[in-house]
């Protein structure tokens, strides 16, 4: 039997009407991206809110009287968790994802619209759970990101009761809503590529997107099993996870379950979670990095492999989150071994960013600055991970200030690095306006030297042996008194930092009500998404035909040729200086003319 | 082989007269159809993560397996068997929808369909009755880890079944107000996998949680859990 290509195919597109059918019940890809990003935006502000409170807990105990114990671990479980998943997850692959695969891919949506816009409602909803854990009674769960049983259900804890199964609940819509986006990530990469888009002539924006979604796909589940397991522990009062225990002096009805199963569980998820967030942002910074240097990506097909690979070890090294858990000392060594190989590929990554970079045309840009920033807190944040990743180091800085200085380097502020150079390098794309490059520079600076105030002097924290998510670290005779300026420092560092991110908002607000109009390809970039006949797109993307693709996405600079890039949908022949143009000559022929 | 030929692409150089992949699509394969094949890998790996939960805390001392013993509710699984036999039903239901459509794609097989859904139905209702059964005889759902399971897995499974009512149903529907759709062969096709899919799934079911405490011994041995 044979089928037609999607790309082929009329488009079945849904046009909507009314105002309703264009910006809410919309299933246009680029609006339900809008929706997720804003979305996403929203709640990150409310868990950057989060930090700063809990910094001013850090950096002046005994100073605020609101902030108790009970709500600092509140604060800090749902600053984690709102960034990781809400934030991040979201804003990469829903915000991003669903913008640009279509228009990088060169198909006019989704290939499920209609199952796009659900996944962007279930994600509202999942939002709106969690945001609501925040009125219930008890508040919402303080047991950290983690959610370890036995104690974020039992009495004791704050959220023990609704919150925590609010964030359960709300976990599980979210896995939905990722699991419906995902399925339609990856079948429209798969299949509906217009003509000429191979595989390997993807972005490598793409590559990235789609391996995390792949990775997100396989790694959900991990998560869902879990939640659905404590769901019962809490609610029926199974003992999946839950051990005979004393609370309060009376034995509860539990007995015999295993906390370890739990953390194999979510760790199981929660390792791939982070390529989930980087890959996305491998992806797109190489894109930056290579239009805003005018130089095609170094080493563009060890680059795929490198995500590829990246993707399939990150599910063999979840058990380095827990070598404190106690494990077999050979299985130590395994996931010792597995944490260290992934550096590989992840080296080779950075390398060839730097070698893109290397005698390359380089545009200090916003977005290119961004980018350059990424390299640096990447670099760090990696580094400190392979002390991490080594047993007999990790167990001294396991649950110290210098884990929280490693992930937030690796994963927090690297990721954010890439969302603003994707931000300002795709906005005049998204709206047609280009954001204020001296209020984008401000933003840079503040936002790159900021972070390094804060997470430089956590990591001198952790050697300190200053433990992480303690409301207060009282008398200790192994904490000196610099320890606490220092922690005073970080307060005023961090929020300096958030101060800085109303800049952003600001620029975003200012471009858009009364910014100048952008050129169509403001930065000269020749992948697809830049080729649209019409910038923004509209609904359908593409016009009236589909573009054909040419060549790969990092046509820059190419020797003989006029322009310094070559859009991917322009053929040989049409390329002015190239060989095969109509009106070529030869270089001697042109030296005699 | 294939993927290696095409990781191993090289796009940044010139491209030989005559094989110009401008000609070319993506592969040609419908996307519900791939769509439903990743869903269904979700789906395992979904299952397959609560069964390794499931091996590791059968070696744990308070686990008490549903059959072994002759008082155990499993020792005797004929109420599964039926509801096996039930489920299959469904499944044969949907092959022959398959089969009809294929024959004459102009026709919506609706009769074979419906069948296949009301036998989904009865499963469901019957897997009510085995929970009651159980209830019963005092296996409730918290008084030990295998009938924690045993209620999950199946809920979990019966969901899913649910699931794919809703989508059964919206095939139906549309089917019966437009019977002369060209894309009918496909969602046919899907629902009918599906129900093929949630059948092996329940066979894989019923023979994890009815063994005896020596093959769960035996099975967390072989996967390293014991």
């Amino acid at each position: 039997m044979t089928h037609i290509a999607i790309a082929d195919q009329e488009p079945h597109l849904h046009h909507p009407k009314t105002f309703i059918g264009k910006y809410i019940w919309s299933q246009d890809h680029k609006v339900i991206a809008i929706q997720y990003a804003s979305t996403a935006i929203f709640v990150g502000l409310v868990a950057l809110l989060l930090s700063v409170l809990m910094r001013l807990q850090l950096g002046y105990p005994e100073t605020f009287e609101f902030i108790n114990p009970n709500v600092y671990l509140q604060y800090v479980t749902m600053h984690g968790m709102i960034m990781v998943i809400y934030l991040l997850t979201a804003l990469l692959l829903g915000g991003f994802g669903n913008y640009l695969i279509p228009l990088m891919v060169g198909t006019r949506d989704m290939v499920f619209p209609y199952l796009n816009m659900l996944s962007y409602w279930f994600y509202l909803l999942s939002v709106i759970i969690l945001m609501a854990s925040f009125f219930v009674p008890g508040g919402p769960t303080g047991a950290g990101w983690t959610l370890y049983p036995p104690q974020a259900i039992t009495e004791g804890t704050p959220g023990a009761g609704v919150g925590i199964i609010m964030m359960l609940a709300s976990l599980a819509v979210f896995i939905v809503a990722f699991t419906m986006g995902g399925l339609n990530y990856v079948t429209t990469i798969l299949q509906a590529r217009t003509r000429g888009m191979t595989l390997m002539r993807m972005p490598l924006s793409i590559w990235g997107i789609f391996i995390a979604t792949v990775l997100g796909l396989f790694a959900f589940p991990a998560l869902l099993v879990s939640a659905i397991m404590m769901l019962f522990d809490t609610v029926v009062g199974t003992s999946f996870f839950m051990p005979a225990i004393l609370s309060l002096g009376e034995p509860l009805q539990h007995e015999g379950g295993s906390p370890i199963l739990f953390q194999h569980l979510f760790w199981f998820f929660g390792h791939p979670e982070v390529y989930i967030v980087a890959l996305p942002a491998f992806g797109m910074v190489s894109d930056v990095l290579s239009v805003h240097a005018r130089k095609n990506i170094f080493g563009y097909r060890m680059m795929v492999w490198a995500i590829v690979i990246i993707g399939g070890l990150s599910f063999v090294v979840w058990a380095h989150h827990m070598y404190v858990s106690g494990m077999n000392p050979y299985f130590g060594f395994f996931f010792a071994t597995t944490t260290l190989i992934i550096a590989v590929p992840t080296a080779i990554k950075v390398y060839n960013w730097v070698l893109t970079l290397w005698r390359g045309d380089i545009h200090l840009t916003v977005p290119m600055l961004f980018a350059i920033g990424f390299i640096f807190t990447f670099t760090h944040g990696g580094l400190s991970g392979l002390f991490l990743g080594n047993v007999v180091v990790d167990l001294p800085l396991s649950d110290t200030f210098f884990v929280v200085a490693h992930f937030h380097m690796v994963m927090g502020v690297s990721p954010i690095m890439v969302l603003f150079a994707a931000i300002y390098h795709w906005f005049p794309l998204i709206s047609g306006k280009q954001l204020h490059t001296g209020l984008g520079k401000l933003h840079f600076w503040g936002t790159f030297l900021g972070t390094y105030a804060i997470y430089l002097p956590m990591h001198y924290l952790g050697f300190l042996g200053v433990p992480r998510r303690y409301y207060a670290l009282g008398e200790a005779s192994f904490i000196p008194e610099s320890a606490h300026a220092l922690n005073e420092d970080i307060t005023i560092a961090a929020i300096i930092v958030a101060l800085f991110q109303i800049v952003f908002i600001i620029n975003v607000i200012w471009t858009l009500r009364s910014g100048p109009k952008s050129e169509r390809n403001p930065w000269g970039a020749a992948s697809l998404e830049w080729q649209t006949p019409d910038v923004p797109p509209k609904h359908g993307n593409w016009g009236d035909e589909l573009p054909v693709v040419h060549r790969w996405a990092y046509d820059y600079s190419v020797p003989g040729v006029e322009e310094d890039f070559i859009p991917q949908n322009v053929p040989d022949s049409e390329v002015p200086g190239h060989p095969e143009h109509p009106e070529f000559k030869p270089k001697d022929s042109r030296e005699e003319d | 082989m294939k993927w290696f030929g095409f990781l191993s692409d090289k796009p940044w150089l010139p491209i030989p007269a005559g094989s110009a992949p401008e000609l070319t699509g993506p592969a040609q394969v419908p996307a519900p159809k791939i769509a439903l094949g990743a869903l269904l890998g979700v789906i395992s790996v979904f299952f397959l993560l609560i069964f390794v939960t499931f091996i590791t805390r059968s070696q744990y001392e308070d686990f008490q397996a549903l059959a072994g013993e002759p008082w155990q509710p499993f020792s005797d699984t004929w109420r599964l068997w039926i509801n096996t036999a039930v489920l299959l039903a469904a499944s044969v239901f949907m092959h022959r929808a398959v089969q009809k459509v294929r024959q004459n794609p102009s026709e919506a097989p609706l009769g074979w369909l419906a069948g296949g859904a009301l036998a989904a139905v009865l499963f469901l209702i019957l897997q009510v009755s085995v929970w009651q059964f159980l209830m019963r005889l005092g296996y409730g759902v918290s008084a030990n880890p295998a009938n924690s399971y045993f209620y999950m897995l199946t809920g979990l499974h019966g969901l899913h079944l649910i699931g794919g009512l809703v989508a059964l149903g919206r095939v139906f529907l549309q089917l019966s107000s437009d019977r002369s759709r060209r894309d009918i062969t496909t969602a046919i096709e899907g629902c009918a996998l599906y129900w093929h899919y949630l059948f092996i799934l329940w066979l894989v079911l019923f023979f994890i949680l009815t063994r005896t405490p020596d093959t769960y011994a035996f099975i967390a041995a072989a996967c390293g859990l014991g």
